[in-house]
């Protein structure tokens, strides 16, 4: 039962209300990461292949470290997330977790793209959702109490837009030659079950109620430090590192760029975790693979010259896709599903002593106790980080690619749209709490 | 809960964690993705 002014009458429960403005809030942010995660691909095209897979995953992870640590100072301030932080430290070692996690996927994608093309690793990897769904309900109490509607919307959908998803890779495959199938298949599987698994970190932490944007700038800390480790061991120690850092400086720009892009998209899909679960956020935030494509077809001129059963290929499988995320975002959470989850943040919190009160006001979105307010660390991180990509754009040379400027012009607006209006939701909803 | 009891697991919270079986679930996955990159790399 609520009050006039909308807040639960009962601690910890929530009014249909707003139940169903965080939900819809967090399927908005779902599908605006997959508009964002798809344009990150778009950078990272520009750039000329012949660099090794691990200086092209630091490049992109070093953008994003940045783009981690400007965000949040931009928007919160790093006093906010130092006070998140106190409310629950144990979330430190997840988030670094999480990082670790993330770093080691990421690597393995461009190896599995090497070895066996997109056609095939992509949809291997894309299972990282389905693997994701299965943490939500083992671990987190998500679909419990969920009629059966709800239950087939989201399997059925998630097993749609795995379908659109492989007829999409076959069909935009970029004729790859496979150089080590098992091997490929290995690293795109072992991605997928790496980013299904980080999931587990993601929803502990917002379980407990923490902001995405105190949670991601701990999370980078394990994302650099394991990416750093990674590419020292496979490029033969910091000498040879930094050799072939050195030799790709002229193109660094775009892989940062990339990272900056992606940081984006993946703090909406962290906000989608939140407020609409893993089962729902994240098979929402895989449209992403919808975004590449467009890109991919629209400004890169892919698929130029395609048969006609290519075309069918690529438009069938994204309706399947599109048609899995509509029924996914149409399987809303119900009050009952929704009383399970809080009894799995009461039960996280109880275990770490986390304050109820800090749980509960998290969880439905309120600010609690914390005041925001930037300081002078703020913007020397925020100056910093905008002084860095500036001196890297300085450097750039501009790829000699075909490019579509109407097109990216279109796409660019629709994405800066699609941020406008979930981000100004978000605010309204949750104050990006 | 009384405050007291809060804080009393928030000062070993590291222990905590390595605790919690849910932890070693992804600890396992890293483990194994990082063999994984070892043996395609």
């Amino acid at each position: 039962m609520a009050d006039e002014s909308g807040q639960a009458a009962t601690p910890g429960a929530l009014d249909a209300r707003r139940l169903r403005t965080l939900q819809s809030v967090g399927m908005l942010c779902g599908l605006t990461a997959g508009a964002w995660l798809g344009a990150a691909e778009a950078p990272t095209k520009l750039v000329t292949l012949g660099l090794s897979p691990v200086v092209i995953s630091l490049s992109m992870v070093i953008g994003v470290f940045l783009a981690r640590w400007t965000l949040p100072a931009l928007i919160q301030g790093t006093s906010y997330v130092a006070a998140d932080l106190r409310q629950a430290p144990h979330l430190i070692v997840w988030a670094v977790l999480a990082g670790c996690l993330w770093a080691v996927a990421n690597t393995l994608t461009i190896f599995a793209v090497r070895d066996v093309g997109l056609s095939i690793a992509f949809p291997l990897w894309n299972s990282n959702s389905l693997l994701g769904i299965v943490w939500g309900i083992l671990f987190f109490q998500e679909l419990r109490g969920a009629d059966w509607r709800r239950w087939a919307g989201v399997l059925g959908g998630a097993l749609l837009m795995f379908v659109g998803a492989t007829a999409l890779a076959l069909a935009s495959a970029a004729q790859v030659p496979a150089r080590d199938a098992a091997r490929g298949v290995a690293a795109a599987l072992a991605a997928g079950v790496l980013w299904g698994t980080m999931y587990i970190p993601y929803r502990k932490a917002y379980l407990t109620g923490m902001s995405p944007l105190s949670f991601i700038t701990f999370f980078t800390v394990g994302e650099l430090g394991m990416m750093t480790a990674l590419a020292l061991t496979y490029s033969g120690g910091a000498t040879a590192l930094w050799g072939q850092l050195s030799g790709a400086r002229h193109v660094l720009f775009w892989l940062l760029a990339g990272g900056f892009v992606w940081v984006v998209g993946d703090l909406f899909q962290q906000y989608a975790v939140k407020y609409a679960g893993i089962t729902r956020g994240i098979p929402l935030s895989n449209t992403n693979q919808l975004w590449g494509l467009l890109w991919g077809i629209l400004v890169f001129g892919e698929l130029r010259g395609a048969s006609g059963s290519v075309l069918a290929q690529v438009i069938g499988g994204s309706l399947v896709m599109a048609l899995g995320a509509g029924v996914i975002a149409l399987s809303s959470v119900s009050k009952s599903e929704h009383a399970h989850w809080q009894k799995a943040a009461a039960s996280e919190g109880e275990r770490y002593g986390v304050d109820p009160e800090y749980t509960r006001s998290r969880i439905a979105g309120e600010s609690a106790s914390i005041t925001r307010r930037r300081t002078w660390i703020d913007w020397l991180v925020v100056s910093v980080a905008t002084a860095t990509i500036i001196g890297f754009a300085l450097i750039a040379h501009a790829p000699e690619i075909a490019f579509a400027w109407a097109w990216a012009i279109a796409l660019v607006i629709v994405t800066l749209g699609m941020l406008a209006v979930a981000g100004l939701s978000l605010w309204r909803a949750t104050r990006f709490n | 809960m009384s405050d007291n009891q809060r804080e009393q697991p928030s000062g070993n919270w590291l222990g905590l964690v390595l605790r919690d079986v849910q932890f070693w679930v992804p600890v396992a996955v890293l483990v194994a993705g990082l063999l994984v990159l070892r043996w395609i790399s």
